[in-house]
C-alpha cells in the first residue's frame, strides 16, 4: 500500500496531490506539466516534497514533521524513465546488473540471466544500449528495475519514445511481463488516455498539480465527475446546462431552449454541464424511438484513419462531435436525418 | 646524433609539464565538474578567470605570478620564512607557471564532457542503489573519461610548450630552469645551429605525437558515444 500526501511549490501552481493505491497497475493522466512526473520524482527521492507525508507499506519514505526523507538509494523503488536512461557504456547484461550492488558474484550472474530470460533479450547480453530498438531499450531497463525486486515500481511516460505502430505490441508485453513477473504496485504516467485505459486498473487524473478525480478505470470513464476530468479522458461534447430540474425518474436539462432529458444521476450545486462522448452519439432515421432526438446540419467532415470526425450543428444551438466508423459515413449522411444523445450516455459534469 | 648534446632541457621540460599537468588533474576536475553542473554567476566568474590564461600574452601571466609569489610579496615571504620555498627562479617556479598555462585546456574540455552527461543517469543510477561517489567513479567518470583524457593532453602539449610564462618566473639558469623552448632560443641566440635544430625537431616529434593521440581519442569518442 503507498499512501501519498504531499505538496511542492512549483513553477506556475502548487502540486497538492493525496492518493492511496495498492497493488496493481495505476495510471497517473494528465495535460503535460501538471506535475505528474514531480510526482514521481518526489516519490522516488529524486526531488523533496515541501510538505506532507508518502508512507510505502507502512514505512515512511518521507514525513516533513518527523524530518524523515530517506534517500533515493534506499527507498527500495524502481523508476523506468521516459528515455530509459540506459548506461550507453555498459552492456545489457552490466545495464541490468548495475542495481545489485552487494550481491555476489554467482548471485548477481544468476539473477540476471534469469531476468535477461523473461524479457526475451537472451543473445544480446552484450550489447550496448545503442544497438537495440526502442521496444528492446524499454525491455533492458524493465529488466535493470524489476531485478532489484522493487516495492513499488514507477513507469514515466513509458512509450512516449516510441513509434507509433509498434506502440501496441509494446504494451501488451509490457503488460505481459509485469504480470508474470512483479506483484508489487505499479504507478504510470501518462498524457495519453488510450494507453491508460489499456494499461490501468485505476485511474487518477491531474490538472494543475491536483487530482481531480480517481477511481476504477471502467467507473473514471464511464462517469467523468467534472469539466476538467472530461476533457483529459477525451471527451470532446462538453455542453454548458442553464437549468436542471429532477423530473420522476429522470433529469431534464434545459439548453438555450433545448430540452434534453439525461439518465438519473446525482446532482450537485456545482452541476453546470452535460457531456457526451463523440462515440456514443447516433445519427437515426426520423422515426426512430427515443428521447433526445433532434435534427441537425453538417457542418464540417474530417476523415482520419478508421473514423471520420463530423461537426454538427444541432437545431441551430449546440456544436457536437461525432465520431462514425469511415465505411458508414456516407451512408449515414445521405439516409439519416436525426441525431439521438441518448440519455443514458450523457452525464453530468462539475464546473471548475 | 645527441652525442655530446645536454638532454637536461628535455628531461626538465618532460618533468615539468608531468609534474604540473598532474596537478592541474587534481585541481581541475573537482572544478571543472562543479562548473558543469552550476550556470550561476559565480560560475561564471570563475569561468572568466580559469579562461582568462588562454587569452593573456604568457608574458603578462608570468609578470602577475612574478608580483603573486615573488620574494617581495606576501606569499612568497610567508614560503620562504615558513617552508623555506623559493619559488621564482627554480624549477617549482616552472612548474607553477606551466600549471597556470595549462589548466584552461583541461578545465573547458573536461566540464564539457561532465556536461553532456545526461543527470538522468544519474539519476537512474541513484534509485538503483548506488551513492554519489559510486556514482561518480562507475557513469560519470567512465562516461566523460575521453574529454578528460583530451583535456589531459592538450594541457601536457602547452605546458611542456611554454615559454613566455616560464621565462618570466623561473628564468633560464642552465642546468636548473632551462626548458626546451627556452633552450631552443638560448641555442638560435648563441648561434647553435646544430644543437636548436635537434632540440626543434624533438619537439616537433614530440608534439606531432600528442596530435595523433588527440584526433585518435576524438574520433573513438564520436564511435563510442554515438
Amino acid at each position: 500500500m503507498l499512501k501519498v500526501d504531499i505538496k511542492k511549490k512549483l513553477k506556475h501552481f502548487q502540486l497538492d496531490t493525496k492518493f492511496e493505491v495498492g497493488t496493481g497497475i495505476t495510471g497517473i493522466i494528465g495535460p503535460s506539466g501538471c506535475g505528474k512526473s514531480v510526482t514521481l520524482q518526489c516519490l522516488a527521492g529524486l526531488l523533496s516534497p515541501e510538505y506532507g507525508e508518502i508512507l510505502l507499506n507502512n514505512a515512511p519514505l518521507y514525513h516533513s514533521q518527523h524530518r524523515i526523507n530517506v534517500k533515493s538509494r534506499n527507498r527500495k523503488i524502481g523508476y523506468v524513465f521516459q528515455n530509459y536512461a540506459l548506461f550507453p557504456h555498459l552492456t545489457v547484461e552490466k545495464n541490468i546488473e548495475y542495481g545489485l550492488k552487494g550481491k555476489t558474484n554467482v548471485e548477481k550472474k544468476q539473477k540476471v540471466s534469469n531476468m535477461v530470460k523473461k524479457v526475451q533479450l537472451s543473445g544480446y547480453e552484450n550489447f550496448y544500449p545503442n544497438q537495440l530498438s526502442g521496444g528492446q531499450q524499454q525491455r533492458v531497463a524493465l529488466a535493470r528495475t524489476l531485478v532489484t525486486e522493487p516495492d513499488l515500481l514507477l513507469l514515466d511516460e513509458p512509450f512516449s519514445a516510441l513509434d507509433h505502430h509498434v506502440k501496441h505490441i509494446l504494451e501488451q508485453e509490457l503488460l505481459n511481463i509485469l504480470k508474470e513477473n512483479y506483484s508489487g504496485i505499479v504507478l504510470l504516467v501518462t498524457h495519453n488516455m488510450e494507453e491508460a485505459y489499456r494499461l490501468c486498473d485505476h485511474l487518477i487524473l491531474y490538472d494543475q498539480g491536483q487530482i481531480i478525480q480517481s477511481g476504477s478505470k471502467d467507473a473514471v470513464f464511464r462517469k467523468p465527475e467534472n469539466i476538467s476530468a472530461a476533457k483529459i479522458i477525451g471527451c470532446k461534447n462538453i455542453i454548458p446546462v442553464n437549468s436542471i430540474s429532477e423530473v420522476e425518474d429522470h433529469i431534464k436539462c434545459d439548453i438555450y431552449g433545448l430540452t434534453v432529458k439525461v439518465g438519473r444521476q446525482p446532482i450537485s450545486n456545482n452541476t453546470t454541464h452535460v457531456g457526451i462522448y463523440s462515440e456514443n452519439i447516433r445519427f437515426r432515421k426520423f422515426d426512430f424511438p427515443s428521447d433526445n432526438m433532434f435534427s441537425f446540419t453538417v457542418t464540417e467532415v474530417v476523415k482520419g484513419v478508421h473514423q471520420t470526425n463530423v461537426s454538427i450543428d444541432v437545431e441551430n444551438i449546440l456544436n457536437l462531435h461525432v465520431s462514425v466508423p469511415n465505411n458508414e459515413v456516407d451512408r449515414i449522411l445521405k439516409e439519416e436525418v436525426k441525431v439521438e444523445l441518448s440519455p443514458s450516455h450523457l452525464f453530468l459534469l462539475e464546473g471548475q | 646524433m645527441f652525442e655530446g648534446i645536454n638532454l637536461f632541457p628535455l628531461f626538465l621540460s618532460l618533468r615539468v609539464a608531468l609534474t604540473a599537468t598532474l596537478f592541474a588533474f587534481i585541481i581541475g576536475i573537482p572544478i571543472a565538474y562543479y562548473l558543469s553542473r552550476s550556470n550561476g554567476r559565480v560560475a561564471d566568474i570563475i569561468d572568466t578567470i580559469i579562461t582568462l590564461p588562454i587569452v593573456l600574452p604568457p608574458t603578462v601571466l608570468g609578470y602577475y605570478l612574478l608580483v603573486l609569489l615573488g620574494r617581495q610579496s606576501t606569499i612568497g615571504k610567508f614560503l620562504e620564512e615558513r617552508f623555506d620555498i623559493t619559488i621564482v627562479f627554480t624549477p617549482a617556479g616552472a612548474v607553477i607557471a606551466a600549471l597556470v598555462v595549462s589548466i584552461p585546456f583541461l578545465i573547458k574540455s573536461a566540464r564539457s564532457a561532465f556536461a553532456g552527461i545526461d543527470p538522468t543517469l544519474l539519476n537512474a543510477a541513484r534509485v538503483l542503489g548506488r551513492n554519489e561517489l559510486n556514482i561518480f567513479l562507475t557513469i560519470i567518470i567512465p562516461l566523460a573519461w575521453r574529454g578528460i583524457v583530451a583535456g589531459i593532453t592538450l594541457g601536457f602539449a602547452r605546458a611542456l610548450g611554454d615559454f613566455g610564462a616560464t621565462l618570466m618566473v623561473a628564468g633560464s639558469i642552465p642546468n636548473q630552469t632551462m626548458t626546451m623552448p627556452i633552450a631552443i632560443y638560448d641555442a638560435l641566440l648563441a648561434g647553435d645551429r646544430e644543437l636548436a635544430n635537434i632540440l626543434v625537431f624533438i619537439m616537433t616529434v614530440v608534439s606531432i605525437s600528442i596530435l595523433y593521440i588527440i584526433n585518435r581519442l576524438e574520433k573513438r569518442m564520436i564511435k563510442g558515444n554515438g
